[in-house]
């Protein structure tokens, strides 16, 4: 279980979170909408630390971190507990696919090189990449390389996976191929949470949606309720901007 | 100077001339090999902001950059031994040969530490939160991603900085050090063939540089072989994107050495 | 012998009368390198016959040999070539009658000359293709293509390496003192020769050169302020 209690971050005297509270449970999808500048990519990036939060509290499991003075063995485990799909991908550029997702089982988790190979290879097949085992990230697409990241991610077996808008820098053409793995180990009771703008995606994959504005969560609820009759006026007019276009452009 | 020009002195000096590379290459080395240390540790507190060692490793490159390398070497030379003597150490035994690489590896170092800097900073901040993501340490995620793609992007200002120092080399001669440019003096004080002597000096350089640009231009291609595939596509962007690339890491040479 | 802070102060103000020679033996190198850097740089770009593999040559050669090395061979070469000329066609013109300080403009705007055209030619690649494919759609030649629409981007984009290259060149001007040109250098060799202090002398020197260069680098950033301040116009 995930629990993030008022979890405070500011930029200079801009507060960009004004105090989340975030409970995302064993196997649960959780969707993060919201208009940019919501700070939803930013509370993603408190989780494991990318971004240093001003104050709070985050658990994962029975690591509990109090974000005021955490020490620097308490952000180590964070992000041991954590893996990210980033917006670019961020693929280690030197290495190859396969490399890729190995990196972190080989020099974080310390498995054995050969272990670590079965494994890459694995969760690429299961990403449809198996062919494509030895290429270097300037030698995939777009979507390919996400996929890649989904693999590197998935292979640290992780307590939460953290998706940063994972479809927002492909192209549209792109987009199904990696939505399609994104739902088939959300099915896999992988506990996830995802930032994303597509709203159809969320509504399909998603448990419960969390709908955030300017630094703080405004509603969240089931998918079905949420989309269907939203409680807050600011939800409503921010679903009615985003719904006409999505939902045909799947 | 009263003689006319005689091809044959050309080959003549050429030849005698080659075992002085050694000299001229021991210059070379030592002096890098310092000067990466030094171009390290200075590069090291401007990159992590440390307060007071920032500004003085501002005012060292500063310095090194801002002055040519023949009066740093006098500098060297002359101040080296009052300085040590001020705390009791006599180095006036000491050849001259140290003061010239000690003074060449200060000259290097401040332009390496430049370079490194920026190889570092060129290296895509979204790398090191993918390696941070996975669980790695800062220390992993410095030696693992950032150090190997650094050190591709900085081959090609690392070999202009290589072969710029092996063109400074050759004002060692003023404080006496027989290398290849001093050698080349005092070869034909009999026959008065300055002029043939020089030439064959120019020529054992070029070759010295071109062999090294050849050298380096294997490395990088290796170590730069994951970003390969797509200029072989013939993608017009990065084919171009590429040659910039090579061109501005050529470019650096304007600042990242004299040219004597 | 101890350290004369003094000294320094003295030697400060005699070398201040060198200023103007290193300063000219710069300003001329930097500017007939300029000169010939564009001419070798149009030639390599536009692939001119003939021409094209003698300037790539030309580049090379200087590039991979140090600059001492064309001084040297411009000083003992060119007027062993000036005199066998004159005297083959019976002129009564002798090479002892160049002032040596010719023979270090000719040679270190021969060497600038290689250095500046890679910074002219990265200049001019620099600029966006579209730009001169809209000033033919436009209805220009190509010489008003270059002198309207790329030399003044190119020029921008190089004004970086430009200054890094005269940088170069003004600490390059010390290598004057082996046509016996007295130069802040030399100069301060002659102070610190007569005084017994080398150290206080070429202490003085590196100052000096090291406030000339700092004076570069400002006049620099000052030039791209302004031309950038053209470049970003109205738009974010």
């Amino acid at each position: 279980m995930i629990r993030l209690t008022q979890i405070r971050k500011s930029f200079g005297r801009n507060e960009v979170l004004k105090g989340i509270d975030l409970t995302v449970r064993k196997g649960e999808v959780v969707a993060i909408l919201g208009p940019s500048g919501s700070g939803k990519t930013t509370l993603l990036r408190c989780i494991n630390y990318l971004e240093r939060p001003s104050d709070g509290e985050i658990e994962i499991g029975e690591l509990r971190v109090k974000c005021k003075h955490p020490s620097k063995q308490e952000i180590h485990r964070l992000r041991g507990k954590s893996a990210m799909v980033f917006q670019q991908y961020n693929l280690f550029k030197h290495k190859t696919a396969a490399e890729n997702v190995m990196e972190g089982l080989v020099v974080v988790q310390k498995v054995p090189k050969e272990e670590a190979r079965k494994r890459s290879v694995e969760l690429l097949e299961k990403v449809g990449l198996g062919a494509k085992l030895d290429a270097y990230p300037s030698q995939l697409s777009g979507g390919q390389q996400q996929r890649v990241g989904i693999a590197r991610a998935l292979a640290l077996n992780p307590e939460v996976i953290l998706f940063d808008e994972p479809t927002s820098a492909l192209d549209p053409e792109l987009v199904g191929e990696v939505l399609a793995v994104i739902r088939k180990i959300a099915k896999e009771g992988i506990t996830m949470i995802i930032v994303t703008h597509e709203m159809n995606f969320a509504q399909e994959v998603a448990n419960r949606v969390v709908f955030m504005d300017q630094g703080a969560v405004v509603e969240e609820g089931a998918p079905n309720e949420l989309f269907r009759s939203p409680k807050e006026e600011r939800t409503r007019q921010f679903l009615q901007r985003m719904t006409p276009e999505a939902v045909y452009s799947i | 100077m009263g003689t006319s020009f005689d091809i044959s002195y050309v080959f003549d000096y050429f030849v005698k001339l080659l075992p002085y590379i050694r000299i001229t290459l021991t210059i070379v080395g030592c002096s890098l090999l310092i000067g990466l240390g030094i171009g390290l540790l200075v590069a090291l507190p401007r990159m992590y902001r440390i307060p007071v060692l920032q500004r003085f490793s501002q005012v060292y490159v500063s310095f090194f950059r801002g002055t040519p390398i023949l009066i740093q070497l006098f500098l060297f030379y002359y101040g080296m031994p009052e300085m040590l003597k001020l705390i009791h150490i006599d180095v006036t035994k000491v050849p001259a040969l140290y003061f010239v690489i000690f003074a060449y590896a200060l000259h290097t170092g401040a332009f390496l530490s430049e370079s490194i800097r920026g190889a570092v900073g060129a290296v895509d901040r979204g790398q090191v939160e993918a390696a941070y993501a996975v669980g790695m340490t800062g220390y992993q995620a410095f030696g693992r991603i950032v150090l190997p793609q650094a050190l591709g992007i900085a081959i090609p200002v690392f070999a202009n900085l290589v072969i710029a120092v092996l063109k400074d080399t050759s004002l060692a001669f003023s404080l006496g050090i027989m290398e290849l440019t001093g050698k080349s003096q005092t070869l034909p004080t009999m026959s008065q063939h300055f002029f043939e002597a020089y030439l064959s000096l120019a020529l054992i350089y070029f070759i010295i540089s071109i062999a090294l640009e050849k050298l380096f231009f294997a490395v990088e291609r290796r170590l730069l072989r994951y970003e390969g595939d797509r200029d072989r596509d013939g993608r017009a962007a990065s084919g171009r994107k590429w040659l910039n690339r090579r061109f501005s890491g050529r470019l650096e040479l304007q600042k990242e050495g004299a040219r004597p | 012998m101890k350290l004369d802070p003094a000294f320094i102060w003295t030697a400060f103000i005699e070398l201040l009368s060198a200023i103007p020679t290193t300063l000219e033996i710069a300003g001329v190198s930097v500017l007939c390198g300029i000169l010939i850097g564009t001419a070798v740089a149009l030639v390599r770009i536009y692939r001119v016959p003939v021409l094209h593999p003698i300037a790539s040559a030309y580049v090379t050669f200087i590039r991979g040999t140090p600059m001492l090395t064309h001084l040297l061979l411009i000083l003992f070469g060119l007027p062993m070539l000036i005199d066998a000329v004159a005297e083959s066609l019976g002129i009564p013109f002798r090479s002892v009658s160049i002032p040596m300080i010719g023979f270090v403009y000719i040679s270190f705007s021969i060497t600038e000359g290689a250095y500046m055209s890679e910074v002219v030619r990265s200049g001019m690649l620099a600029v966006n293709r579209g730009q001169i494919e809209a000033a033919y759609a436009v209805g220009m030649t190509t010489p008003q293509a270059l002198r309207r629409i790329v030399f003044p981007q190119a020029f921008a984009a190089a004004l970086p390496n430009l200054s890094n290259s005269a940088i170069g060149m003004l600490h390059a001007t010390t290598l004057a003192f082996a046509a016996s040109v007295v130069d802040i250098n030399a100069k301060a060799q002659i102070v610190a020769a007569t005084n017994w202090k080398f150290f206080e002398a070429y202490l003085a020197a590196a100052l000096l050169f090291w406030g000339l260069t700092f004076l570069i680098e400002r006049l620099t950033a000052l030039l791209e302020k302004r031309i950038n301040s053209y470049n970003r116009g109205g738009v974010a």
